[in-house]
């Protein structure tokens, strides 16, 4: 036990030492959680409640213009420009500023979209009850003006989507409304010309009655909720879904300075002094996880603290631990012997720093990316699902969101923790057998 | 071929090493690196092991701190059979590695009293025989000195430290005065001969002939993964044919071909 604890405050010390590990090992998770847990609650934002701003060109200054401003503005994820500086926006002005990637979106109503929209309506009204025109406007002959959207080429087609979903959505809304009206009218009038006078025009179904109809009283609705019945577990949210991603991330990169101290130690010769001692080389290997799993603990809960008290002074959600404190430690730990033993596994294989550093590094990004930290698993093709099961920051993540989003318990994670404890195993057995391999050769 | 003390009565109650048809191949290779090595060490000497690069010195070593186990032969360290309790010759055995073995970012003292606590040595014990062994090596003012802020001769200073904090009987020593001032060289040279008063046995490795001369008491020279002289070293020395010293009697048995 003596040699255990020895190897353990020895550990912490050279830690405590190495300025450049320290900063990898807590200051660049925290700035990593921060950072994308701000990106990330930005990006939930823009797609579901608030903050892209889109340029609006009215050149039409009429009622399309008008209530295109008005229902995309009340759209909570769009946010419309109409003045950039003093001078109202142009076409020109607009394209140029996203063109330049200031903006993302331009949306242009162009002149005269009102009044030939308000005529091609009545016509075609009037066609539906059968009254041709004899002699048909020139306006009503005019092609129909396009409204615009033109967009920054590096926007991404879901934001892409999210835009020209709503523009549709409310040019649908105003059409609907005013063939409606204009419907209302063609059929009050062919009710009043049948009536021989009797009733007069707009009596039967008046255009107010119509609009709330068609655009006030509307009966399909979507509202938005969790699937769980319980109201105690809140929306998710950027903090919930990406603090316990990113602390896991970050655990997982103790893999470089462990296997680089494990390295160190065979290249500067201490491990051979170790090798002559009278204590089993599975007691400093012991010492020497439990400094890294510390290690890892005190990372994990320095992320939490990132998402419970710094965070939210940038304005996201309050991290929720839903009280699942116990839960939450135990499942971080089997993490980070799962960490430890990775690290354990590359420090005792590699030949050099440099291939443990870069084998080290590279192989949690890509554990990471199967693992669902960067995209969810869902999203991922079904191939690409089937070897994310494989990953042990996949268990460690579907884990940690039970408890965070899902607000589970214990028994919710106990298969996260197994495959977790079974890994950690597997790579300290292996461990064990390429040092005693590399002890019969030599190398 | 076997190395006997003085007077070659066979194993003794003073003999600490007691190495017989030593045999060890590297996997993989065609020819072994030690064959039929045997080995009598006196208690109480400083043994010299020589040999030009390559000749089974370090293999030798390895075997003797159980580092490598021999594939042939029986080897008895400090009296206990190594082949069957290598644990027990680790409480008796220290070695001062080639390389300066010690953690860089770690001072000195926090060196020692982490190889003391790995030989199960704790509180005032531990921290009197650190002081012991800084006095012995010379580095009392510097034990607050971080290894990788010291100079090279009290870094090979502070590696022959870490190897007698547990007051071995047997001091293995791999070259411990490579790459250093003639300075810092005697120093250590200095140290060895404390200890062997202080009656440890030391096996010595060098290439450096006149330092084996002068500090060993026996000496062997291995070339093939074979002894192929031992014994007292002037005696060897007046053995070789035209040899005035130690380097001559080595060159004659050993050739002037480079070895790689």
């Amino acid at each position: 036990m003596k040699q255990f604890w020895a190897t353990f405050c020895k550990d912490l010390l050279v830690l405590s030492r190495d300025r450049t590990g320290l900063l990898v090992l807590f200051f660049m998770p925290a700035v990593l959680v921060l950072v994308v847990s701000l990106v990330q609650n930005n990006i939930l934002e823009t797609t579901g409640a608030s903050g892209m701003r889109v340029l609006f060109v009215d050149e039409d200054g009429d009622m399309v213009a008008a209530k295109v401003r008005e229902r995309l503005g009340a759209v909570d994820s769009l946010k419309l420009v109409e003045r950039v500086g003093d001078a109202p926006l142009t076409e020109a002005t607009a394209r140029r500023l996203v063109a330049k990637g200031d903006y993302q979106f331009g949306i242009v109503i162009p002149a005269g979209a009102s009044r030939i929209f308000r005529v091609r309506s009545r016509q075609q009204a009037r066609n539906a009850f059968g009254k041709k025109q004899r002699n048909a406007s020139q306006v009503a002959t005019e092609p129909m003006p396009q409204l615009l959207v033109f967009f920054d080429p590096t926007v991404q087609g879901i934001f892409r989507t999210a835009v020209t979903g709503s523009l549709s959505q409310v040019l649908l809304g105003i059409e609907t409304e005013e063939k409606g009206q204009e419907l209302s009218r063609a059929l009050n009038t062919v009710l009043a010309a049948r009536s021989r006078g009797f009733l007069m025009g707009g009596t039967i179904l008046g255009e107010k009655e119509l609009h709330r109809l068609l655009v006030v009283d509307s009966l399909l609705s979507v509202r938005e909720q969790p699937a769980s019945d319980r109201p105690d577990r809140p929306m998710p949210n950027a903090v919930q879904q990406n603090v316990p991603a990113w602390a896991l991330f970050g655990m997982f990169f103790i893999v470089v300075p462990l296997s680089g101290a494990l390295l160190r130690e065979r290249q500067e010769g201490t491990l051979l002094r170790l090798r002559t001692l009278p204590v089993s080389y599975g007691v400093i290997l012991l010492g020497k996880i439990a400094a890294f799993a510390l290690v890892c603990m005190v990372q994990f809960g320095l992320m939490l603290a990132v998402g419970k008290f710094l965070l939210p002074l940038f304005g996201t959600p309050v991290l929720d631990l839903h009280g699942r404190l116990p839960s939450l430690c135990l499942l971080a730990l089997c993490a980070a012997l799962a960490a430890t033993g990775f690290g354990l596994l590359v420090g005792t294989a590699a030949r050099s720093f440099e291939q443990a550093s870069m084998f080290g590094a590279v192989s949690v990004v890509v554990a990471a990316a199967l693992g669902g930290v960067m995209v969810p698993v869902y999203v991922m093709p079904r191939e690409m699902q089937a070897i994310s099961a494989f990953s042990p920051l996949s268990w460690g993540l579907d884990g940690f969101l039970e408890i965070f989003v899902r607000g589970e318990g214990l028994s919710a994670v106990a298969d996260n923790i197994f495959f977790l404890l079974a890994f950690f195993v597997v790579t300290l057995g292996l461990s064990w057998w390429v040092f005693h391999r590399q002890g019969r050769t030599g190398c | 071929m076997t190395v006997r003390p003085p007077g070659g009565q066979g194993e003794s109650a003073s003999e600490i090493v007691a190495a017989t048809g030593l045999v060890y191949r590297y996997p993989g290779s065609a020819q072994p690196a030690v064959v039929d090595l045997s080995l009598s060490v006196p208690e109480g000497e400083v043994f010299g092991l020589l040999g030009p690069n390559g000749a089974g010195k370090t293999t030798t070593i390895a075997m003797l701190t159980t580092l490598l186990r021999p594939a042939g032969g029986s080897l008895r360290v400090c009296g206990v059979d190594l082949l069957r309790k290598p644990h027990q010759v680790r409480r008796l055995i220290g070695l001062v590695p080639q390389d300066v073995a010690l953690y860089p970012t770690l001072t000195v003292r926090e060196n020692l009293r982490y190889f003391g606590r790995l030989f199960g040595m704790g509180g005032k014990d531990l921290n009197r025989r650190v002081e012991e062994c800084l006095d012995l090596v010379g580095l009392r003012d510097h034990g607050a000195l971080r290894i990788e802020t010291c100079s090279g001769g009290m870094k090979r200073r502070a590696n022959l430290a870490a190897g007698i904090v547990h007051r071995p009987r047997l001091l293995f020593l791999d070259e411990p005065t490579v790459g250093i001032d003639p300075q810092s060289r005697n120093t250590i040279l200095e140290n060895l001969a404390r200890l062997r008063q202080q009656g440890m046995t030391l096996i010595y490795t060098t290439h450096h002939m006149e330092e084996a001369q002068q500090l060993c008491s026996r000496l062997a020279i291995i070339d093939g993964g074979r002894v192929i002289a031992a014994g007292l070293p002037e005696e060897l020395i007046a053995a070789g044919e035209g040899c005035r010293n130690l380097e001559d009697l080595f060159l004659q048995l050993t050739g002037r071909q480079l070895r790689d």
